[in-house]
């Protein structure tokens, strides 16, 4: 068994007192930075990068590594807790989580997320050490064409079941593709929607939106209701979750698992992808999808799973491929190259030690993380004890500290203010903002690979139809936008769908 | 004796009103009295930010006060310069890396900057590697085997840069128009999905920086040729485009500037630290890491040269029908 050999290998690194050291760091600053929102893993991992210079490439690897699964944990925190996302894959966490903790139940769902990015974590790191060098010939199969065919499925899965009216839900995602088009166009850098602004030649960030839309608004919905005082007197009942809710979540731990390993190898922004998609897979499979959106456990346990499963797919690019799919396993790229590592398919033969070392020890890390996670959920949850006249101000300046860390510009914060405005104007006019941020991130990937895949295909739409992987996504993706058409689905949705009641 | 707490807090208060009191010109003499800022317009992490970070802490040393590094990315790496040249004083403590984008991106868009006028240049430092790879198991084995493909079959050659408008797809159609070629640019969203499309065979090439490394270390791809003035140490044996007929040296290069109008005798003192600072071994070693290579320049050879790439730049983006409609 020469698998066994090498996870041993890297266990007898990983164990190491410098390397649980560093690790416990890693896995202890990840969950601070996951808790405050908008102070995302790139900013902490870019101010800690140079510390790590003089530490062993191991120890440097694990803490940053750390950092980054640790924020996936601590990001749900204040989601639940004050509806506001910690990390833009937390976003659909605020759905459930929250109006599980309006009904004293943030408990529960604080320990359903811990538990279930435990599970997720550890599945995908599994996964890694098993399937890593397979896994990523399968990724380069997909190209231009595959990827735009799963990205219209994405978005067709997540209007066809939206809340209530499906002509709200395509405006508010056709209001997002076009926030995603501002900035220099992908293909040929042409500004497009920029005015001759310098702050806009560069797109809208994601994270001055998200915290407008759910942050701010909420802070604004929430300031008519206060003088109602009535909100959060329930009762706060019991911390940990309880049989039923485990019960509950058990599939959508297990299929989370699943979704979020492997939509985390595809580059792009696999963890908030996989979050929104095991919400909608939830909702579809649930018996009583009217509970979702009310509090359901399931719609905690699903995209918390699939969020932190995508941090151990996302590992597999850039130690097999050299290729990072996302910003933050850029970061790490850089950290291997600084202690002359050259991740690439070499690296696990030239390197042992570090490969299996840095995978050993996200098992352990994410021990930590649970042992650490699951004593603090009693301290979150009297935060909402905290009155309205102290909280309301402290969200706000995390939010706005947050949201200028993340680029260092002032212009970001106005973006959030204004988008605070829209998402409080959505809220009272009944227009969901979830899909407004996923269009957003999908809209430019959807329209870069549609562009490249004609120029491949050198003009040709068939491209799209003889590729095997991409007809079938677009065929499901006909399915469900057309059943609405088709009298018996249509009840069936609108069973799924139940109008949202504020 | 001892020291009453009521002195040490005289002393304290005393040193605190003289700092305040004594005016502050910028005063060569002094020059630095405080951290330097070095604005690196790309995001943390990435090669450029890594030497970036690796030389500052070999200048710190040089210039007795530490040298900060802030990530200001965005606008294909000028909305850092641009803040700077429209924001900061030219007293030398906010400088900037200046990408080879300042200079082109006036031409394609309306911009807030002239690189003639906005800045003062201090020192050049920095390279690029850049090349082209093939599939391991593609049937061209040198580069001038691939462009005798490429010209023989107009249209059919696909290669992947990480974006339009970058120096790879403008040094790539520079070569076609030499040679008259005829291929397709397939933008890429950096250089995370190059590889991958080579690898997968999508794109028939790819010109990026050296994220390919690996791959053509581990046998998958074919190193054709790189860009430099010589070969690299990492492949001596493949051919640059130089040598290959094509005459081109193209490696995106890069130095270090602060806003117009700074004083001769500041540039100076931060001119000396930065050449003592890219001699040190830790910045050399983590370059050569990188696959970077030093390109030093000092003050008034940079000033002339930040014209020819300003000149160079409009030409290229006539050339390719980039440049903005005014």
């Amino acid at each position: 068994m020469e698998l066994l050999q090498q996870i041993g290998t890297g266990f007898a690194v990983a164990l190491q007192p410098t390397n649980l050291f560093y690790c416990f760091v890693g896995v202890f600053i990840g969950t601070l930075i996951g808790v405050l929102p908008g102070i995302g893993p790139v900013g902490a991992m870019s101010l800690l990068f140079p510390v790590t210079f003089k530490a062993t490439p191991e120890a440097a690897i694990i803490m940053l590594a750390g950092i980054y699964y640790g924020a996936m944990y601590g990001g749900s925190t204040t989601s639940i807790l004050v509806n506001i996302p910690g990390e833009a894959a937390s976003v659909v966490t605020c759905l459930d989580g929250y109006q599980m903790a309006r009904k004293g139940r943030a408990g529960p769902a604080l320990g359903m997320s811990a538990f279930g990015s435990f599970l997720g974590g550890t599945a995908s790191i599994v996964g890694l050490m098993l399937l890593a060098p397979p896994l990523s010939q399968f990724a380069i199969k997909f190209g231009p064409a595959e990827y735009f065919s799963l990205m219209v499925l994405g978005l067709s899965i997540l209007i066809y079941l939206a809340h209530g009216s499906m002509a709200k839900a395509l405006i508010t995602a056709a209001f997002g593709i076009v926030l995603g088009l501002i900035g220099l166009d992908s293909i040929n850098a042409r500004p497009r929607l920029t005015f001759d602004r310098l702050e806009l030649v560069d797109g809208v960030g994601l994270v001055p939106i998200v915290m407008g839309l759910f942050g701010v608004a909420e802070v604004l919905l929430n300031v008519e209701q206060a003088l109602k005082r009535e909100v959060f007197q329930t009762r706060i009942r019991g911390l940990l979750p309880s049989a039923r809710d485990w019960v509950e979540s058990r599939w959508p731990i297990v299929r989370g698992s699943v979704l979020g390993f492997f939509l985390g190898i595809l580059p792009g922004g696999g963890a908030v992808i996989s979050s929104f998609l095991s919400y909608a897979l939830e909702k579809r499979l649930s018996k009583h999808p009217e509970r979702f959106g009310h509090g359901a456990i399931e719609g905690v346990a699903g995209p918390e799973t699939a969020n932190n499963a995508a941090t151990g797919g996302a590992f597999i690019p850039l130690m097999t491929l050299g290729v990072p799919p996302n910003v933050i396993m850029a970061l790490l790229l850089g950290a291997f190259m600084v202690h002359g590592v050259q991740p690439g398919p070499l690296m696990m033969k030239q390197n042992p030690g570090l490969f299996w070392g840095v995978i050993a020890s996200m098992y352990i890390g994410n021990l930590m993380l649970l042992v650490l996670n699951l004593p603090l959920i009693g301290m979150w949850v009297q935060v909402l004890r905290v009155p309205y006249r102290i909280l309301f101000p402290l969200i706000l300046l995390f939010c706005l500290v947050g949201v200028y860390t993340v680029g260092n510009t002032v212009f970001d914060i106005y973006v959030m203010i204004l988008f605070g405005l829209v998402g409080y104007l959505m809220k009272k006019l009944e227009y969901e903002p979830a899909p407004l941020v996923l269009a957003f991130v999908l809209g430019p990937l959807l329209e870069n690979n549609l562009r490249k895949a004609m120029i491949l295909s050198q003009g040709s739409f068939a491209i799209f139809l003889t590729r095997p992987i991409s007809a079938v996504c677009l065929l499901v993706a006909l399915f469900l936008l057309v059943s609405p058409l088709v009298p018996r689905l249509g009840r069936k949705r609108e069973e799924l769908a139940v109008e949202e009641v504020s | 004796m001892d020291i009453s707490r009521r002195d040490v807090l005289k002393l304290g208060v005393g040193g605190l009103a003289a700092g305040a009191i004594r005016p502050r010109p910028a005063a060569a003499a002094e020059f630095p009295a405080k951290p330097v800022t070095l604005i690196c317009p790309w995001p943390p992490g990435g090669s450029t930010d890594v030497s970036m970070r690796a030389l500052a802490e070999a200048t710190s040393k040089h210039l007795g006060q530490p040298v900060v590094i802030e990530n200001k990315p965005g606008g294909s790496g000028t909305v850092g310069p641009a803040t700077m040249a429209a924001a900061a004083k030219p007293d030398g403590y906010t400088l900037s890396q200046i990408p080879i984008t300042v200079f082109r991106l006036p031409f394609m868009i309306k911009a807030t900057w002239d690189p003639m006028k906005d800045f003062t240049y201090i020192i050049h430092t920095t390279g690029y590697t850049f090349g082209v790879v093939v599939k391991a198991d593609a049937p061209w084995k040198t580069w001038k085997e691939f462009l005798a493909y490429a010209k023989a079959n107009p249209g059919k050659v696909r290669y992947a840069t990480p974006g339009a408008g970058t120096t790879l797809h403008i040094t790539m159609e520079q070569i076609a128009h030499q040679e008259g070629i005829k291929w397709t640019q397939v933008p890429m969203k950096g250089g995370a999905e190059t590889t991958p499309a080579v690898l997968g065979g999508h794109v028939e090439a790819t010109a990026d920086s050296t994220g390919w490394g690996p791959q053509v270390d581990a046998g998958n791809l074919r190193l054709l040729v790189t860009w430099g003035a010589a070969r690299t140490k990492r492949w001596p044996n493949v051919p640059t485009l130089k040598e290959s007929g094509q005459g081109i040296v193209s490696n995106s290069p890069f130095g270090f500037a602060g806003p117009k109008g700074m004083d001769p005798k500041v540039v100076k003192v931060l001119h000396d630290a930065f050449r003592k600072g890219i001699e040190e071994p830790v910045y050399l070693q983590t370059l050569q890491r990188l696959d970077m290579e030093p390109f030093y320049k000092n003050t008034a050879d940079y000033t002339a040269y930040a014209k020819e790439l300003a000149a160079e730049a409009k030409a290229q983006v006539e050339l390719l029908g980039l440049a903005k409609k005014s």
